[in-house]
């Protein structure tokens, strides 16, 4: 057997002709791919999309080299090295060959250096902190995000000041309002489980982690920069999506990034409808009611037709005010409403279990609720029924004992005229100066 | 040169009374301590298993067929269906199912009559069934619905009883994991023949004995990390309840430490298992076998450095980088083991066996795992994709295209040696293509789907994929029918198999040597190695291959 002695096995020279041909395929085949590339990832709406999606043109370039060879090596064998049926000898006895092991050993080394060195240039630019961050109305904002079983909250602390003097908070829900060239800055917080925040469309992700309470969390950052993408009609919408498992409704844990043309549209289509309804909630206690109930994560796990919502982790709040007098002996509709919603454990619906958050102004974040929010809720709530069982006259609330205590508050909540006097008599306890003002903010979403 | 002759025939005469007869079947329902036994008890279970496992992804793909949910009755059901899908092909199917082939093979790869420990292993065996049943017990209680990996505090503060049975069963397998390998290493060291170096060993006893290793090192990590789940959910402590002073990552860490070698633990037997069949049924030694050996070692010792790339978006961004590279450099040991095989393959004499097939199967698939794998490794990409399809798809070409498609090339190369019987063929090449395709359709457009934005683990998604999932379902449900195929192919040929003969496929390595099945003490004497287990070609080979022939008047060709 010659083949013995020469370093590589001899091979016919119909195989050098298919390796040619399939090199051609190859490199025609990787080619076409990265111009399909563009096509399996999502748009590139962010400055960090594209270095990041550079990188992977590299990496499929690399690795189509690397499948082209081997899976081209495997056919070739395939195809010349097959053993006739009646050929009962065995191949050549070649044990190895210290260069071509070298090579092998060599070459991937020097690629995956280079891998790594340009990923750890694409990672160093993309995490490098922004000096302007947030900027709207010329100044830095605090934008914080909460993820909470089963939604997102997103909590602008303004630079304006409410008639007290405090920042206003606008809560925009599951939304992320942003512009193009705006660098954005995220403080993420959770208030359960660890959920991940995650944009498709500006490649970044970030896991939002357990920490302790009392020390405000453990809160994570986010950094992304809005671009202009061609052919798009502004305002934009890409989706935000939970990545890590935090339950039964991880799946449909979703939010949208708004990107505006620039900041003009910005402030004209959002933040200053945002402001406005802010420092002028409607009089009338069910129109506030519902702008406040959609700040909340109630979409989340429960039913309620009138807003579309769908989900079925909660009790189904469909004709609520109907049922609600009848839950308890001895407790008014309204009273079961307003206790449900501050402290859901009070009365657990039978067959559901005790998930639901407690709301309060001493909860923080997405869970933080005036006494004001919380009644304007109950008076929307009120309305969802054939005949309600709510007592709801000269837009006054009667507040039960156990919330007055929780909320610390001493008299009945007055809509519409008597507004100021409401919110004065909300006395809260001030650990976070200026955070906790958030109560008096009421927020409306611009968008929907 | 040769070393043969005398002791082989010597066993043959002494065997001829009892030569070929195969252990009744009742004999595998019962304690036993021989490692036949034992392998063949961890391979039926394991296989069946592997149907359970099965049965519950073909769950998950229905499911998937609509972006809506409606097979199942809520997003816990799904979660607690992918959560059993996990930890039963995982620790119920591959790890036993590689203690499977360790145990029947290795010892008569290297001569010897037993295991080092025969009641350690029997035990090691049996702790997997009450281990099963307080898994699957905990499924029907409020079920563990944290996902195979159990990150507090959903498993923790939000889960039911379930997860509590779900970390004990975990707990009793990693006991029977570690006693498993400590015999293996103990075996493989003290007991081979005196002729037989570590340079002359089996390439599957290099494997499993880098296996074995890795087993012994990182599963009292997994240990750990569950006795601090137990002890918050059952004592009240609060290790991972930051509300107490704890910290979630904490299990993160220690969770991975052990369960990226297990990575490992569950392909590296296959690698071992892809020397020896390509080398056997393509007639060729395998090209460099120093450095596939070293290889083996290679990957057990880089895998203990990379636990923190499953990380990524929770670690702090400065401890990033270096498990970046950690993980990149994992990629030039497994670049040399597949260019290895291909320098095996390259100018030999190919049989196109169903064991061949599957094996060739291994490198085409395997590779597309091993580029996803330095993609996800290169830190900014990894953030992109990070826990969605992607991922699913790259440990699937790593455990199906990988492990599975060598368990069962395994199966079709050993088959004859456990059961006396060949398996038929020409099932074996259509299982083979069902399952290449079905599985290369099943996975590869979930490279697509995690890149265009679907999140794992979820019963409900965009409506935009829905095609998409339709494909992976379909070719899903391909993938899913072509383990009937198997399923039939094993029974009936273990019944009405041509019989096989003692060296079907005409391979050096001892195990070869003696009946199929072998006799209770495997070999008479103390068998001799040949003196290269992977010297095809040489005249030496020859006249060896033909003294077994001779001495069991059974080796036969293959196909």
């Amino acid at each position: 057997m010659e083949n013995n002695r020469s370093n590589i096995p001899s091979i016919s020279p119909a195989a050098v002709v298919v390796t040619a041909i399939f090199l051609l395929v190859s490199v025609i085949g990787i080619n076409w791919f990265t111009t399909f590339v563009p096509q399996i990832l999502p748009e590139q709406a962010s400055a960090e999309s594209k270095s990041v999606d550079e990188l992977f043109y590299i990496l499929v370039i690399i690795g189509g080299v690397v499948f082209f060879l081997i899976q081209g090596m495997l056919l070739v064998s395939v195809i010349f090295f097959r053993a006739r049926d009646d050929d009962r000898s065995d191949g050549p006895t070649y044990h190895g060959n210290p260069l071509l092991e070298l090579i092998w050993t060599i070459i991937p080394s020097l690629v995956v250096v280079y891998l790594a060195v340009i990923s750890f240039n694409v990672w160093n630019q993309n995490s490098e902190p922004k000096a302007a961050v947030n900027m709207i109305d010329g100044a830095e904002t605090v934008i914080r995000v909460t993820g909470a079983r089963y939604a997102w909250t997103h909590n602008y602390e303004t630079s304006r000041l409410n008639p007290e003097g405090a920042p206003i908070v606008i809560n925009s829900g599951d939304k992320l309002h942003t512009y193009i060239g705006q660098n954005v800055d995220l403080e993420l917080r959770t208030q359960d489980v660890i959920h991940s925040y995650w944009v498709p469309a500006m490649r970044v992700k970030q896991d939002l982690l357990p920490g302790d309470p009392e020390a405000g969390g453990r809160p994570t950052e986010i950094r992304f920069t809005p671009v202009r993408v061609d052919g798009v009609e502004y305002p934009a919408e890409y989706p935000i999506v939970c990545a890590e498992l935090c339950g039964d409704g991880h799946g449909r844990m979703r939010g949208t990034v708004v990107v505006y043309e620039d900041e003009a549209q910005f402030m004209a289509e959002f933040y200053e409808p945002a402001i406005h309804a802010i420092l002028n909630p409607p009089a009338d206690p069910v129109l506030r009611g519902e702008i406040v109930i959609q700040e909340y994560i109630c979409n989340s796990c429960h039913t309620l037709d009138s807003l579309g919502w769908s989900s079925r982790t909660g009790p189904s709040m469909n004709g609520i005010a109907d049922r609600a007098g009848e839950r308890v002996a001895g407790q008014s509709a309204e009273e079961y409403i307003a206790i449900s919603v501050w402290n859901a454990q009070a009365f657990v619906v039978p067959g559901y279990n005790e998930q639901m958050a407690v709301f309060g102004p001493d909860q923080t974040d997405a869970n933080k609720m005036s006494a004001e929010q919380l009644y304007a809720i109950v008076a929307y709530l009120c309305t969802q029924g054939e005949q309600s069982d709510c007592d709801n006259e000269n837009n006054t609330v009667a507040i039960p004992e156990a919330i007055k205590t929780a909320f610390g508050l001493e008299v009945d909540i007055t809509f519409g005229q008597g507004d100021d006097e409401a919110e004065s008599a909300t006395s809260e306890t001030d650990d976070e100066a200026g955070e906790s003002e958030q109560d008096n903010a009421e927020t409306s979403d611009a968008s929907q | 040169m040769a070393t043969i002759a005398v002791p082989l025939e010597a066993q043959a005469e002494q065997h001829e009374a009892e030569a070929v007869r195969r252990p009744a079947l009742s004999e595998y329902l019962r304690w036993s301590v021989d490692h036949k036994i034992i392998g063949v008890q961890y391979g039926v279970a394991s296989f069946l298993f592997f149907l359970v496992g099965g049965a519950m992804a073909m769950g998950i793909r229905l499911e998937l067929w609509t972006p809506t949910l409606d097979l199942m009755v809520s997003g816990s059901a799904y979660n607690s269906l992918f959560t059993m899908h996990g930890t039963i092909m995982i620790f119920l199917f591959i790890i036993p199912m590689w203690a499977a082939f360790g145990n029947f093979v290795v010892p008569l790869q290297l001569g010897a009559k037993d295991m080092a420990f025969p009641w350690l292993n029997a035990f090691a065996f049996w702790l997997i069934p009450p281990a099963a049943i307080v898994i699957l017990l905990g499924y029907f209680v409020t079920p563990a619905e944290a996902g195979w990996t159990s990150y507090p505090p959903l498993s923790t503060l939000f889960s039911g009883d379930g997860q509590t049975l779900w970390a004990l069963g975990a707990h009793l397998l990693g006991i029977s994991s570690i006693m498993g390998s400590i015999n293996f290493i103990v075996t493989i060291l003290n007991m081979r023949p005196p002729q037989m170096t570590v340079w002359r060993m089996p390439l599957l006893c290099w494997a499993v004995l880098a296996t074995s290793i890795i087993a012994v090192m990182a599963t009292p990590f997994l240990a750990g990390a569950l006795t601090l789940l137990l002890l918050d959910r059952v004592a009240g402590t609060t290790f991972f309840d930051a509300a107490g002073g704890g910290d979630v990552l904490l299990w993160q860490n220690i969770f991975w430490f052990y369960s990226h070698p297990a990575v490992y633990i569950m392909v590296l037997p296959g690698m071992g298992v892809l020397s020896e069949v390509l080398s056997i049924h393509c007639r060729k030694p395998v090209f460099g076998y120093r450095m596939v050996g070293l290889s083996s070692m290679g990957i057990a010792f880089v895998g203990f450095t990379v636990w923190a790339h499953h990380m990524f978006t929770s670690l702090q961004p400065e401890l990033r980088i270096p498990f970046m590279i950690t993980t990149m450099i994992i990629a030039v040991p497994t670049g040399i083991k597949m260019f290895s095989w291909l320098g095996t393959i390259w100018g030999g004499k190919m049989r196109f066996t169903s064991a061949l097939l599957f094996a060739l199967g291994f490198m085409s698939m395997f590779v597309i795992g091993g580029i996803t794998g330095v993609m996800l490794a290169a830190l900014p990409f990894d953030i992109h994709v990070h826990d969605t399809y992607f991922v699913v798809s790259h440990f699937h070409f790593v455990l199906f295209g990988g492990s599975v498609f060598a368990i069962y090339a395994a199966l079709y190369h050993w088959f004859p040696k456990v059961t006396g019987r060949m398996m038929n063929e020409r099932l074996g090449r259509i299982h083979f293509a069902f399952t290449y395709f079905g599985f290369l359709f099943t996975f590869f457009p979930m490279h697509i789907v995690g890149m265009l934005g679907m999140p794992r683990r979820v019963a409900v998604y965009d409506p935009n994929f829905t095609e998409w999932n339709q494909l992976i379902s379909f070719a899903a449900f391909v993938l899913g029918f072509s383990t009937f195929i198997v399923v039939y192919n094993v029974i009936h040929s273990y019944f009405h198999g041509p019989v096989a003969g003692a060296n079907p496929w005409r391979a050096l390595t001892l195990e070869w040597a003696t009946t199929s099945p072998p006799p209770v003490t495997n070999f008479a004497d103390d068998p001799i190695p040949f003196e290269d287990p992977y010297g095809y070609g040489t005249e030496a080979s020859v006249a060896y291959l033909e003294a077994v022939e001779a001495a069991f008047d059974g080796g036969r060709p293959g196909s």
